[in-house]
């Protein structure tokens, strides 16, 4: 992710709150979390190379993949849920954050906009699948398996009666202002879950088992 | 690491390997013997004495706070790093505890006492009873994971130590050192159960009972009163070949063994030599006898069977006493002790708030992958236990 997306979210956790950072990787930026904000913090990561380097730095650290990190803590076990990068390469985003709600009381997602002006202007122009600096991979390598954009993100929250509480939207020179869907390669998203939704339950996209 | 095994590591364990030109930085390891008083078992027993066989490597810290309890398997004893000064065998674990190593003795008082109802020097079926003045043999009582455990403390109680640093054990060791932490928080920081779980399962129970019923079958087993001479080493060394399976893997079987038989087939004799398989079971069947008591077999096998880390009460409310922080490891290859028992040992621990650090490596040596040479396994405990003690001295 655009090394911004992270100082972005080192300013929305409060100090000494208590954070579970789901794909964790090499443990770099948990480990920044836990000096800068003095945050109480976990990750979860699948491959147990990664996970043998967070446990030099000296992180809690679960190896497993994100549904069965979640499965690990009780009911609002943490203050924030983070995801960032991995949301759009999970099979089931929406299980995942109807759990990710039950574990930590806030959500933070950062995604790749696929609907990114460089990335319209690839498909359009060139007819293939668009490779960028934020889409680094051919089609037969990514992790991504979702492909949507800004709108398609805030659609979903607004189904699953989930309310952006706060939003940051960056490109390779920075901070993103205006039409961010156009505009912007990556968003980062906090999230609260909103009990005063008008939705019904049947459209909600959390509660759909698919 | 999660791709081809290391080539390093195929060794094997150190129990029963020939004395070759092993090296270790330790060299002469000795063991000493403390008579303790006053054990009661949890089956009412009670032993006026109990004799207790534990190695001490590297130094207590002035402010005693730097010791390292190693809870050995099954098969284990106190010999548990450097070399043995009769024998010039390595101790089971010598690869991960010395100077440097995941369990450095440069930093750490290791202490690894033989257990309660084993044949290394501890008391046990084997001992003297000393209302008959002749080996126990079935008259010993039953003995449980938490008697093994309640003589641990009583040895730490002996050499002055009230909180460990860690404690840490694989498989039978594993279970010790979960029910320390749970049983007496206050006396432990850390708890690195390896490869373990809560209780058996029912498949667990059926491999150590096949052990069992071929010692209890031999005819030299005569009720557990056997003299030296008469063994009942058949049945013992069969039931080591049952265990030494379910100890390896497909892939251990496969690369070790494959089909490969022990020597070429001899065409004067016209016989077929035996499999590889064969002879490396019959080897550790045969070697096997000579170091352990077939009565501790029965006792040992029959403790970790009963075990149940919960036996006490709810599983929250008896972890909810737990202080240590813990590290988890489970090895993917291990179908003796699979990682989902690893797993959910995890989930229950932190459910219940419990720091718990899970590690499922890929080492492909099935359950024996803790007591070979495993760098990924070594560098993970070592920088564990260095982070746990930088953390303690801030």
């Amino acid at each position: 992710m655009h090394p911004d997306v992270y100082e972005t979210v080192l300013r929305w956790i409060p100090e000494k709150s208590r954070a579970l950072d789901l794909g964790t990787g090499d443990g770099v930026f948990l480990e920044r979390l836990i000096r800068t904000r003095q945050v109480t913090g976990e990750g979860v990561e699948k491959n147990p190379a990664l996970v043998a380097r967070c446990v030099e730095r000296g992180l809690v650290v679960h190896q497993g993949d994100i549904a069965d990190g979640l499965d690990q803590y009780g009911d609002q076990a943490f203050d924030f849920v983070l995801l960032l990068g991995t949301f759009q390469e999970l099979v089931a985003p929406a299980e995942i954050l109807r759990e990710a709600f039950r574990v930590g009381n806030q959500v933070v997602i950062a995604h790749t906009n696929f609907a990114h002006v460089a990335v319209r202007l690839q498909v359009l122009l060139r007819g293939r699948t668009p490779m960028t600096q934020f889409l680094p991979s051919h089609w037969y390598r990514t992790h991504n398996l979702h492909f949507f954009s800004i709108l398609d993100f805030q659609d979903f929250c607004r189904e699953a009666a989930i309310q952006e509480v706060k939003q940051a939207y960056f490109n390779a020179r920075g901070a993103v202002r205006w039409w961010p869907n156009l505009l912007a390669a990556e968003a980062v998203s906090l999230l609260r879950s909103d009990p005063n939704s008008r939705h019904s339950a049947k459209v909600n996209p959390l509660n759909a088992t698919t | 690491m999660t791709s081809a095994p290391h080539t390093g590591i195929v060794r094997g364990d150190l129990q029963d390997q020939k004395v070759g030109d092993y090296q270790s930085p330790l060299g002469m390891t000795h063991t000493q013997t403390v008579t303790l008083p006053g054990l009661r078992t949890q089956s009412g027993f009670t032993f006026d004495h109990v004799e207790v066989c534990y190695q001490t490597l590297g130094t207590l810290s002035p402010a005693r706070d730097n010791a390292v309890l190693v809870c050995h398997a099954l098969s284990g004893n106190a010999h548990v790093a450097g070399l043995h000064p009769e024998t010039g065998r390595p101790g089971w674990w010598d690869y991960h505890v010395g100077p440097g190593k995941a369990i450095d003795t440069d930093n750490f008082f290791v202490i690894c006492a033989n257990v309660l109802g084993s044949c290394g020097g501890t008391t046990g079926p084997a001992s003297l009873n000393p209302k008959t003045g002749k080996p126990y043999g079935m008259e010993f009582p039953p003995v449980s994971v938490r008697d093994m455990l309640a003589l641990q403390i009583k040895l730490l109680d002996h050499l002055g130590i009230a909180r460990l640093f860690a404690v840490i054990g694989a498989s039978m060791g594993g279970m010790q050192a979960l029910a320390l932490a749970m049983d007496y928080p206050d006396r432990v920081r850390v708890c690195i159960p390896i490869a373990t779980c809560t209780s058996h399962s029912a498949m667990q129970i059926a491999f150590n009972e096949i052990g069992r019923q071929a010692i209890l079958n031999d005819p030299q087993w005569n009720g557990g009163n056997y003299s030296d001479d008469h063994r009942p080493v058949q049945g013992l060394a069969v039931a080591r070949m049952v265990g030494h399976v379910t100890y390896l893997s497909e892939f251990a079987m496969t690369h070790k063994f494959g089909r490969k038989r022990q020597a070429e087939y001899d065409a004067e004799s016209e016989e077929t030599a035996m499999f590889a398989v064969e002879s490396y079971l019959r080897y550790q069947g045969e070697s096997f006898v000579k170091r352990f008591d077939p009565n501790s077999y029965l006792y040992l096998t029959r403790a970790i069977d009963e075990f149940d880390l919960f036996e006490n009460g709810s599983v929250t409310e008896l972890l909810r006493s737990v202080r240590a922080r813990f590290l988890i490891i489970s090895f993917e290859s291990d179908w003796l002790y699979p990682p989902p028992q690893s797993r959910e040992l995890v989930r229950l621990l932190k459910r219940a708030n419990v720091p718990v650090t899970y590690l499922n490596l890929n080492t492909q040596y099935g359950h024996d992958s803790f007591l070979i040479e495993n760098p990924a396994f070594a560098s993970v405990v070592r920088h564990y236990l260095e982070n746990e003690l930088r953390a303690r001295r801030y």
